[in-house]
């Protein structure tokens, strides 16, 4: 199989009559069979194919759900290229993705219908706009039914997905991938899975790693992919679901094992139905394995999840790689590292940096053809992370080449681009972010002359300096949010080319 | 607020931050409970199943203190 397309009609055809999808409806659990998703997506792909969108990029912002779902695989199936766009983001940063990505059609939650008139105002390559709800979708395939499409089938190397991702510096970065880049991924992850067997997505859609691997893994595998309706209920939600499976950021799993350490009050039991109980409780009744991604996982919470017959196999990857490089598999597995490559990856370490070849490798950034120049070289994809490989061909990481600080939810934030906003403020002398376990710290070196022609005394000038996060914190998303100031006394300390070290950002002493 | 579900209410803050410090207004969730985002999540479920409430999101956001916690709390509940 080289296309979703292939991947997708292979899907309906075997798992017809399996439950493909469980959401929540006003509370209440519903349940759409592979046979009603394969109606949808007929539908809207013949819908597309009839408006004239073979080729174009159509952006798509929502939540998970069924309709989300359906659209994705709607263009993707066809001759379009899908946008998935971060649900978080103010309005005016998704307008620039979708004004960007040359998006000509929008699907978007009927959470945003008060900018709709904005989004139209501020993106002039838009021709329909619509809503991802059953009536929104209703009437933009209504009278189009599913037509001979042979001949506008993708082919392996069309561009099916772009998904912009944060940079180093500047702007975020549309990652292109091919058809063939996503269906070689899910074919050689390693998961036993099949109908029956069951996934809660707790994830945001938008991300390759839950777009890959929930979704695209999940109807590959035939299984029943249950939807999270929001982060305050995922810990209900994994009792009322029961999955067998789920995929987590390391943030998830640290807070349940804050539970863990709670229910076991610092300890874990020995008998066996107290270890049940316990897991019954946090877990629900069935949760055997938990993928962790996005971030580096404490071994510790490896072994305390084992003890209670739950296995966490960590991975890695990036957008860039579809996004699965490398994964600890159901029957062999490594505790500390990142498992080993997928077969259709090549790994090699450069001056202790992680490169990357395979078919699983992005098509290049959109638009960005210098960007692309320094991050793909001869087919090999300069990851940015440091790394070694051990005698079993495991995968460890031992840290970033580049200055881009990774948050326990998965997140990727680039530090230059918010301290650069605060390079006009005659307060501030110097400015480094840092992350934190509970978010992104700013750490300020104020400007000695312009605090005392100011006269502010310490309490006056936190003041004014948390002014200033706060304007700068109103333009991004909560996780890009700077939740703690702390005051330096000194400078921080420099390269012999008076660049900031921010590997000793922490350290507050007189330089000497 | 009734004393009820006042003190059924700081009883919760206290099984999720696991903590000895007082429990008052001007405690932070981040900053002295040390919640990451998601176990600030995790407690507003909570708050959820146990007041029967349904809590907006975007409210959400702003809550940063243990008082703006109570006061759109009594908001839903009076």
């Amino acid at each position: 199989m080289k296309t979703i397309r292939e991947m997708l009609d292979r899907s309906f055809m075997l798992y017809g009559k399996e439950p493909a999808i469980r959401y929540l409806n006003k509370k209440e659990v519903c349940e759409l069979h592979y046979a009603d998703i394969e109606q949808k997506v007929k539908a809207i792909r013949a819908a597309l194919h009839a408006k004239g969108y073979e080729g174009k990029q159509i952006s798509l912002i929502g939540e998970s759900s069924p309709e989300w779902v359906e659209t994705f695989f709607g263009i993707t199936t066809g001759r379009s290229a899908a946008v998935p766009l971060d649900v978080m983001l103010p309005p005016m940063e998704f307008i620039d993705l979708i004004n960007r990505s040359d998006s000509e059609a929008l699907f978007v939650s009927p959470s945003f219908e008060k900018v709709l008139d904005l989004i139209r105002s501020s993106c002039p390559k838009l021709r329909d706009i619509v809503l991802l709800t059953p009536e929104g979708i209703a009437g933009f395939t209504d009278g189009f039914t599913e037509v001979q499409d042979r001949e506008y089938c993708p082919a392996a190397s069309d561009l099916a997905v772009i998904i912009f991702t944060s940079g180093t510096t500047g702007k975020s970065k549309g990652v292109m991938l091919s058809h063939e880049n996503l269906v070689s991924n899910v074919e050689n992850v390693e998961v036993e899975a099949g109908p029956g067997t069951t996934m809660l997505s707790v994830l945001p859609i938008h991300h390759a790693y839950c777009l890959t691997c929930d979704w695209i893994e999940g109807f590959y595998h035939g299984v029943t992919v249950m939807i999270n309706d929001s982060l305050l209920h995922m810990a209900k939600n994994m009792k009322r679901f029961n999955p067998d499976i789920m995929l987590m950021v390391p943030l998830m799993i640290e807070s349940i094992g804050k539970k863990i350490a709670q229910a076991g009050q610092g300890g874990l039991p020995e008998d066996p139905a107290v270890i049940k109980a316990i897991h019954d409780k946090i877990f629900g009744t069935n949760l055997k394995w938990i993928y962790s991604g996005g971030a580096a996982l404490n071994p510790y919470y490896i072994r305390m999840f084992r003890a209670l017959g739950v296995e966490i196999l960590q991975g890695y990857g990036m957008s860039e790689c579809s996004p699965v490089i490398t994964s600890n598999g159901m029957t062999e597995h490594k505790d500390g590292t990142v498992g080993r490559p997928l077969a259709n990856a090549q790994i090699r370490i450069v001056n202790g940096e992680i490169q990357v070849k395979g078919s699983s490798v992005m098509q290049g950034y959109y638009k960005m053809p210098e960007e692309t120049a320094e991050t793909l070289e001869d087919g090999w994809l300069h990851t940015g992370d440091e790394g070694n490989i051990d005698e079993e061909g495991y995968l460890t990481i031992t840290g970033r080449t580049k200055n881009l600080i990774i948050l326990s939810n998965g997140e990727n934030v680039s530090p230059e681009m918010i301290e650069e906003r605060f390079g006009m403020n005659p307060l501030i002398s110097e400015i480094v972010i840092t992350g934190e376990v509970n978010g992104l710290t700013a750490r300020i070196y104020p400007d000695p002359d312009a605090v005392e022609a100011a006269g502010l005394l310490e309490e006056a000038l936190r003041a004014k300096l948390q002014e200033a996060i706060d304007a700068s914190n109103a333009s991004e998303p909560s996780y890009r949010a700077i939740t703690a100031l702390v005051i330096r006394q000194n400078p921080f300390r420099k390269s012999t080319t008076h660049k900031i070290l921010r590997r000793y950002a922490a350290e507050d002493q007189p330089l000497q | 607020m009734s004393a009820a579900n006042n003190d059924r209410f700081i009883e919760l803050i206290r099984e999720y931050s696991n903590t000895d410090l007082e429990i008052t207004g001007e405690v932070r969730f981040r900053e002295d409970l040390s919640f990451s985002s998601l176990d600030f999540m995790s407690f507003l479920g909570e708050l959820e199943d146990a007041f029967d409430i349904e809590i907006d999101l975007e409210r959400a956001k702003n809550l940063v203190t243990v008082q703006d916690a109570l006061d759109y709390l009594t908001e839903l509940t009076d």
